[in-house]
């Protein structure tokens, strides 16, 4: 309190906020910066292209069915969750009667948010491949990523649901038209880009996971699939064989990237959603 | 009329069919591994200090991975928790509107790195500068898998935090700015006092994502069942199960004894969340 008007004035804080500013933007810089130089030159289109090859698998060729094999697991696990996520999250915000079924909801949707991807892993080995019977298959994978992603989507689409003027629905009601009619007329349409963004960020979650569909959905190698029925190639797995079987450091790098710029890609889909209604 | 009722029960049913899945899951992990418990004893599971399930007879003592768990995530709680709230304190006092704008999206970015692409870089980078820097046999140790994971848990403290500051800075930034305090002093005296209750969700928050953390913890810290010391190797629940679940048969000792780990690690998990669920609860209805 003695010397607050000064620029020596609590000299300890400052250095402690400059020295975590530069810590975190120091490693965001270092892991970018690292997968973009070591892998941009691993990057071509046969490596794209071509299926993995040489012995052990992998250390020659390209990453092809690995790409197939992780928009694959991406979708379904869209699919299923947004199947799941958008009329929760319209029942929480328009119908839900009472605060205390929303509440309790809430604690649940956030419990699951919680669960481990591992024991998600575990959960879909015993329902999914082996209780219900659809073998290691991208369906399998995809519906465990579905549900790792349910939570993350229900919650951000449900919050768009509720920041949309009131007066809307308001109007609508003492208008005499049903909840349903303004929901699907008006409020949807005014949301469908917060939603599409997050079903976006969600899918960039769920192709980015491995420990989900290590015993689910994943294999060692499988060409590009013909049905949701047959296991496939996934990139983070191919990654974490790559690295932890030491196949190859420099095709690693290489898959590492692509797996980033599509993770990439897959984020700045929001952004270019909210320019272009901007622009409108 | 008869459409909207019909909308409306789809809704329900499918909101029901969502929240389900949590009870399924709790079910048939307890399934497994009660049928484990009924063979071993849980006190044996929990303080045995051997796991050896291919030996005759079979070791399933869990002590080693549950203290290299619980090991790991403090000291990764312990390195991420200061730099995270700093960087949140910068983020909602000091930082202008353009900066936090491109800032918090990176922030958001960085949680969305994959654990693989973390768990690779930080064996390419701090397990070789480990190696080539320090004269230890090998990097992969408790320190290297805690440094990773700070890294990794870094985005949930400072959004944690962030959020909350920002409310509070609202709430007090125009009675301060006539007093004429400095930003400084805001911070020392106001700011973090009342960031408590949010940098204590923040660590319950950031150390269970830390205990459930499987990928990149498993690739840097060499995965051996003893018990673990800061500058050598250990192994962790998540990652027992993930390197062991797929040599273990349906249905044996061994497939069921990996639910029972399984099971432990998503009740204490449990009961971190609900913590959080509830302390975030009761900061939203404080700041109102």
């Amino acid at each position: 309190m003695r010397n607050n008007n000064g620029k020596t004035s609590h000299l300890s804080l400052r250095l402690w906020l400059f020295l975590s500013v530069f810590l975190v933007m120091a490693s965001l810089c270092v892991i970018f910066g690292y997968i973009f130089i070591q892998g941009g030159s691993e990057l071509s289109l046969s490596f794209l292209t071509n299926m993995p090859q040489g012995f052990p698998l992998g250390i020659d060729g390209g990453i092809w069915p690995a790409i197939v094999g992780s928009f694959w697991f991406t979708t379904i696990a869209c699919i299923f969750a947004s199947f799941l996520a958008l009329p929760t999250a319209i029942f929480l915000a328009f119908y839900a009667k009472t605060t205390r079924i929303v509440s309790l909801c809430h604690f649940f949707i956030h419990s699951m948010a919680g669960i481990p991807s591992i024991i998600l892993g575990l959960f879909g080995y015993t329902f999914f491949v082996v209780t219900l019977d659809f073998g290691v298959s991208i369906l399998s994978g995809g519906l465990i990523l579905g549900i790792m992603i349910f939570p993350f989507i229900e919650v951000r689409v449900e919050k768009t649901l509720l920041e949309f003027p009131k007066n809307i629905m308001q109007a609508s009601i003492s208008l005499g038209i049903t909840k349903t009619w303004t929901l699907f007329h008006l409020i949807l349409p005014g949301c469908i880009g917060n939603i599409a963004s997050a079903i976006a960020l969600g899918g960039s979650f769920a192709m980015g996971a491995t420990a989900p569909i290590l015993f689910t959905g994943a294999v060692l190698f499988a060409p590009s699939p013909r049905s949701i029925f047959s296991p496939a190639m996934a990139l983070p797995n191919h990654l974490y064989i790559l690295v932890g079987q030491g196949v190859s450091i420099s095709k690693a790098y290489g898959t590492a990237l692509v797996l980033i710029i599509l993770l990439l890609v897959l984020n700045i889909v929001p952004l270019v959603i909210k320019m272009y209604r901007k622009e409108r | 009329m008869k459409k909207e009722r019909i909308f409306v029960w789809t809704c329900k049913a499918i909101t029901l069919l969502a929240i389900s899945f949590l009870f399924f899951i709790f079910l048939f992990i307890a399934k497994e591994s009660f049928i484990f418990f009924q063979k071993t004893s849980l006190l044996h599971f929990l303080t045995g200090s051997r796991w050896n399930p291919i030996a005759d007879p079979p070791a399933f003592g869990l002590q080693p991975m549950i203290c290299a768990t619980v090991y790991v995530s403090l000291l990764a709680a312990l390195i991420a928790l200061p730099i995270g709230v700093g960087m949140a304190i910068f983020l909602s006092v000091l930082a202008p509107q353009k900066i936090q704008r491109i800032l918090l999206p990176l922030i958001d970015l960085m949680a969305g790195i994959p654990s693989v692409v973390y768990g690779f870089v930080g064996l390419m980078i701090i397990v070789k500068f480990f190696e080539t820097h320090f004269s230890w046999s090998s990097g992969e140790s408790v320190l290297t898998g805690s440094i990773l994971l700070a890294i990794m848990i870094l985005p949930y403290i400072v959004s944690t935090c962030c959020e909350s500051m920002t409310k509070v800075l609202h709430h007090y930034q125009q009675t301060s700015r006539a007093l004429s305090v400095s930003k400084w002093h805001m911070i020392r005296y106001l700011v973090i006092p009342s960031a408590k209750k949010a940098i204590l969700a923040a660590l319950i928050l950031s150390l269970s994502r830390a205990m459930g953390e499987t990928m990149a913890v498993m690739m840097v810290i060499g995965n051996s069942p003893i018990f673990p010391h800061l500058f050598r190797k250990a192994e962790t629940i998540p990652a027992l199960i993930a390197l062991e679940m797929g040599g273990a048969a349906v249905g044996s000792l061994h497939y069921q004894a990996l639910f029972a780990a399984g099971f432990i690690l998503m009740f204490v998990l449990f009961a971190f969340n609900s913590f959080f669920f509830f302390i975030r609860k009761r900061i939203e209805e404080g700041i109102k």
